[in-house]
């Protein structure tokens, strides 16, 4: 691209963004009713549910914006929530995303897709219409396009195994008084796991003196677990990182691991992702085999978040908060300081606002601040570790944010 | 091109020109998008119609061919910079390849078995994309120079080029329908036993037509990667992308180019406004009433949309059609039953000799060291009591089995074991007991099928075809679809397509049966006058009375071997054959 051309670009849209603000301020001033905030995501098809939960998140959050007095900049007017169904295909994710740029022209930013894979088809609708995109989504790729329109709250994928291995180790020691040195990973060949899998095989393992005794793929679904934990039981790891994406998988693995005598933390699991934290777990396993099962996550609710937790509990009747529904909670917040700050209702303008935006510690995601540096990721975004206690995942990790003691199981 | 032949193409450009300057007024860029991929899957449906909808091999793995073609926009650009305008032609070639080496092992396979084999490509490359690191690909974008890489601004640039691609499907689909390649897969899908026999290589047909399938699903994929930016093993290789060709394809009409258009037309669209409409409202909704939707239409149109249409559009011409159904029955009567004067040829040249010809299945001896002699303009009829072993001897001559031991000579030269395209190539027609006409199509159509073994061009076919057709008393009825045929005149059409090989040799299968007194006479009349032509022709039949008036001499089988041969006058008389086929109590009456 030649200089000449970016700043033409620049110079048109900041006419018409100068324009429709004129347009959109002058509406305003009449009638500061509402600004609309799209959220794109799964609510119907396989992903469903947490889709569903993202939306229970960016409502709360919507409620308690507009009850505690909505855009003070825009003398008070009200936040309104807009979900597009982003269905369960990559194609549907996109067309889904052509609709709300095409028919949503007032829209001043949106939070989604879930699936890394619908977040990048959805972005590459977004940056063409300018619309900032808040997303929680992992992948690395979703940043590493030159993007000037998606801004990542969660660690990316690549950045959460680095910073999670040294932290298990650390729990680990803290908690049985040695050291692990050996490892096993069981995973399933899906996109997310196979990508934290393969990072931790190339180099993070052997950073952190970690030795890899049992490695194995399956397909999922599992039509047995035998095997692997045979496996598991001749070699004895002192670790074990299981990444499954299937609820039935996580069921039949841990109730084999407790067949063999392996299960209840003999044998310490920790996983990756939210699959093994979901809800669901529980109506197919039991809270004993999940009992001291650990998870690293983006975003986990954690200390500070004991009022909205229980405010999803009563209003939602969701056991406990998941990343899905404090992310999403969170990026409303952020949308909304955007338009503090940008002081009008345009995109443009409130895309301006968040790349610019420096609003210090961070209150719903873990750690870091609410700033993005330039490729749109958000700076010093850590990340939890989940721990399953009597029926509960809670956040056991980092300690300023943990609702509860980790405990290593003794073995 | 002939004048009928470019009108013929005038529907498919009006539509086109209609569908471009109505996606040039839309200026919502979500509407456009849908009127982008509605020729998207209508083009992946024609090239899934071009394989299934003409020869009957259902694929439920096209995901394979579209997969490839778009994961070789996307990683073609990220690792060679090529620009998608080269790429798409290069997946297009990478995709016929593909189809190539999918096609050679799996047509081994038939019906059911063909299509689960089919299900199984798309599912294991999805895999091997995944384990190489694809599973999320994103086509980088291109500021400087967005034209170059098919990144346009003005997303009906992409309609547009989307058209044009369908257009080319189109004209190139009519192209086949029209020619010798369409002939052979229609004739594959009616009987791939026929059609070899009528001399098509079926293996060859059906590679092209793969190749040629995989190609422009591979092009489209292609293409659908550049609209789509995203590319994900499901997203082109998952069973749902499978399941759209099908759908738009079965939805429309299967064996049209029309089909998948008119499903496509509508299905996309019906998806997305649901999914716009009744989704926002009840989540997953959608998918139910398209579901729903789909699941009526099928009920009441098996064979999609246009071809109830066309159905519904013929009953009102209806009554006209029957208008002039009395004097097209004239042809076939005016030649007269009785038994001509002609010399019998049993001293002549011999032009096909059987010797020792043995088949056995198993422990049953279906055919027995049978020998006997052809000779040039010679009429013989084969016969013996059900389960003779009449038919097994026919299709051990016309290639379909191979013999356990003896020889066939055609013209002194040993074909045995040949495949049947290549026996029919060498001069032997025939036709079969079972008839299955394409209903749908006219006598003429079905006829040209035949006529490809000798013809070099469509034209030479047609003419070949028309030439059959005038011999067995079918002129009048030529255009009329063979649906509404009576069984004598599917029998003489039978006999036509077998005649427009130009075969020396005629191997006909109860061509009487089925027929009622005069109807028979009036056949037996044509195959004399066809003998008379100088015509050799082996004819089975299991009712001897008509025969006695047809044939030169009889080759009596029974239990696989040969019981007796000769003139009609002396075999009849033959208290063996009076045995096997009526039994030992009826000898006593024989006339000795």
């Amino acid at each position: 691209m030649t200089g000449k051309n970016r700043t033409a670009v620049t110079r048109r849209t900041l006419l018409v963004g100068a324009s429709s603000t004129l347009i959109a301020s002058r509406a305003w001033a009449q009638q500061p009713s509402e600004v609309k905030v799209g959220l794109l995501v799964p609510i119907s098809g396989l992903y469903a549910r947490p889709g569903t939960v993202m939306r229970e998140g960016a409502e709360m959050a919507v409620d308690h914006i507009n009850a505690q007095g909505g855009i003070k900049a825009l003398g008070g007017a009200k936040l309104k929530l807009l979900v597009l169904d982003s269905g369960d295909t990559t194609e549907k994710a996109k067309n889904a995303a052509q609709r709300m740029v095409a028919q949503e022209p007032d829209l001043v930013a949106a939070s989604g897709a879930y699936l890394s894979s619908f977040t990048l088809a959805v972005t590459e609708v977004t940056e063409r219409a300018n619309l900032p995109v808040l997303t929680l989504s992992y992948s690395d790729l979703i940043t590493d396009r030159g993007f000037k329109y998606v801004f990542q709250t969660s660690a990316t994928a690549g950045s959460q195994a680095r910073q999670a291995l040294p932290q298990i180790i650390k729990l680990a020691e803290t908690a049985s008084g040695k050291r692990p040195k050996t490892v096993a990973i069981l995973t399933d060949n899906t996109a997310a796991s196979t990508a934290s899998a393969k990072s931790m095989r190339e180099s993070l393992l052997a950073e952190n003196q970690l030795q890899l005794i049992v490695d194995e793929t399956f397909t999922p679904p599992l039509a047995d677990a035998t095997s692997l934990v045979q496996k598991i039981r001749s070699a004895k790891p002192d670790l074990l990182f299981f990444l499954p994406t299937v609820i039935s998988d996580a069921k039949l693995l841990l109730e084999k691991m407790n067949e063999f005598g392996l299960g209840q933390g003999k044998v310490p699991t920790i996983s990756f992702g939210i699959a093994i934290a979901e809800p669901d777990m529980l109506q197919t396993v039991s809270p004993e085999l999940l009992q001291g099962v650990l998870t690293c996550v983006a975003s986990w609710g954690a200390k500070g978040h004991e009022a909205l937790i229980a405010e999803l509990k009563t209003r939602y009747k969701e056991p406990w908060m998941t990343q899905n529904a404090i992310s999403t909670y969170g990026d409303m917040w952020v949308i909304k300081d955007a338009l503090e700050k940008a002081g009008k209702a345009d995109r443009v303008a409130v895309a301006e606002a968040l790349r610019s935006m420096d609003a210090g510690p961070s209150k719903y995601y873990p750690l870091g601040e609410i700033k993005f540096d330039e490729k749109g990721r958000r700076v010093g975004a850590g990340m939890t570790i989940v721990q399953w206690q009597s029926g509960v995942p809670v956040t056991v990790f980092p300690p300023e944010l943990a609702l509860a003691q980790p405990f290593w199981p003794k073995s | 091109m002939t004048v009928p032949q470019l009108r013929s193409l005038v529907p498919a450009l009006v539509f086109t020109i209609a569908y471009a300057a109505i996606s040039l007024g839309v200026t919502n860029s979500y509407y456009q998008l849908v009127l982008t991929l509605v020729p998207v899957w209508a083009v992946f449906g024609l090239s899934w119609n071009l394989l299934s909808g003409y020869t009957g091999l259902i694929s439920f793995g096209h995901a394979a061919f579209f997969g490839i073609g778009a994961y070789t926009t996307a990683l073609g650009q990220i690792y060679f910079d090529l620009s998608p305008w080269l790429l798409i032609p290069v997946a297009a070639m990478l995709g016929g390849i593909a189809g190539l080496l999918i096609g050679f092992p799996t047509f081994r396979l038939q019906g059911h078995y063909f299509a689960l084999a089919m299900l199984a490509y798309p599912l294991a490359i999805l895999y091997v994309f995944e384990w190489l690191g694809f599973q999320e690909v994103t086509l980088p974008i291109k500021r400087d120079a967005p034209i170059a890489y098919m990144q346009f601004a003005d997303p009906r640039l992409y309609t547009l080029l989307a058209l044009a691609i369908m257009l080319a499907t189109i004209l190139l689909t009519r192209l086949i329908e029209r020619s010798r390649f369409g002939m052979a897969l229609l004739a594959i899908k009616q009987n791939e036993a026929a059609a070899e026999a009528a001399g098509i290589n079926t293996l060859a047909w059906k590679l092209r037509a793969i190749t040629l399938s995989g190609a422009i699903a591979a092009a489209i994929g292609a293409f659908y990667a550049q609209v789509l930016l995203v590319v994900t093993p499901q997203s082109v290789f998952g069973m749902l992308v499978s399941a759209q060709a099908l759908t738009v394809a079965m939805f429309g009409g299967v064996g049209t180019v029309w089909g998948p258009v008119i499903g496509s037309v509508i299905l996309i669209p019906l998806a997305e406004i649901l999914h716009a409409e009744a989704g926002a409202r009840f989540p997953g909704i959608q998918g139910v009433i398209f579901g729903f939707a789909i699941v009526c239409v099928i009920l009441v149109a098996p064979e999609g949309l246009f071809w109830k249409l066309r159905d519904l559009l013929r009953k009102r011409l209806a009554p006209k059609a029957a208008a002039t159904l009395d004097d097209s029955q004239a042809p076939a009567t005016t030649v007269t039953a009785s038994r001509p004067a002609r010399q019998r040829a049993a001293n002549g040249e011999v032009v096909l000799e059987v010797r020792n010809l043995s088949r056995s299945f198993g422990g049953l001896k279906a055919v027995q060291d049978v020998s006997f002699k052809l000779h040039k303009n010679e009429i013989l009829g084969i016969i013996g009591p059900n389960g003779a072993g009449k038919t097994t001897l026919f299709n051990l001559l016309n290639g379909f089995l191979r013999p356990n031991q003896g020889e066939v000579l055609i013209d002194g030269r040993n074909m045995s074991g040949e495949r049947p395209h290549t026996i029919c190539e060498a001069g032997i027609g025939r036709t079969f007991q079972v008839m299955r006409p394409f209903l749908r199509m006219s006598i003429l159509d079905n006829v040209v099928v035949g006529a490809y073994v000798r013809a070099r061009t469509d034209e030479e076919a047609r003419k070949l075809a028309a030439d059959a057709i005038a011999r067995v008393g079918l002129s009048a009825v030529a255009d009329r679809v063979a649906g509404e045929l009576s069984t004598k005149e599917l029998r003489l059409m039978e006999l036509a397509r077998a005649l427009a090989g130009q075969p020396r040799i005629l191997l006909l299968d109860e061509t009487l049966a089925g027929l009622g007194h005069g109807e028979a006479d009036e056949v037996v009349a044509v195959i004399q006058q066809l003998a008379r032509d100088g015509m050799t022709i082996a004819i089975i039949e299991h009712t001897m009375q008509a025969m006695v008036r047809l044939v030169d001499s009889f080759l009596v089988l029974d239990h696989g071997a040969v019981i007796t041969e000769g003139e009609p006058e002396v075999v009849t008389r033959d208290g063996r054959v009076i045995e096997a086929y009526l039994g030992k109590k009826w000898m006593a009456h024989a006339p000795h």
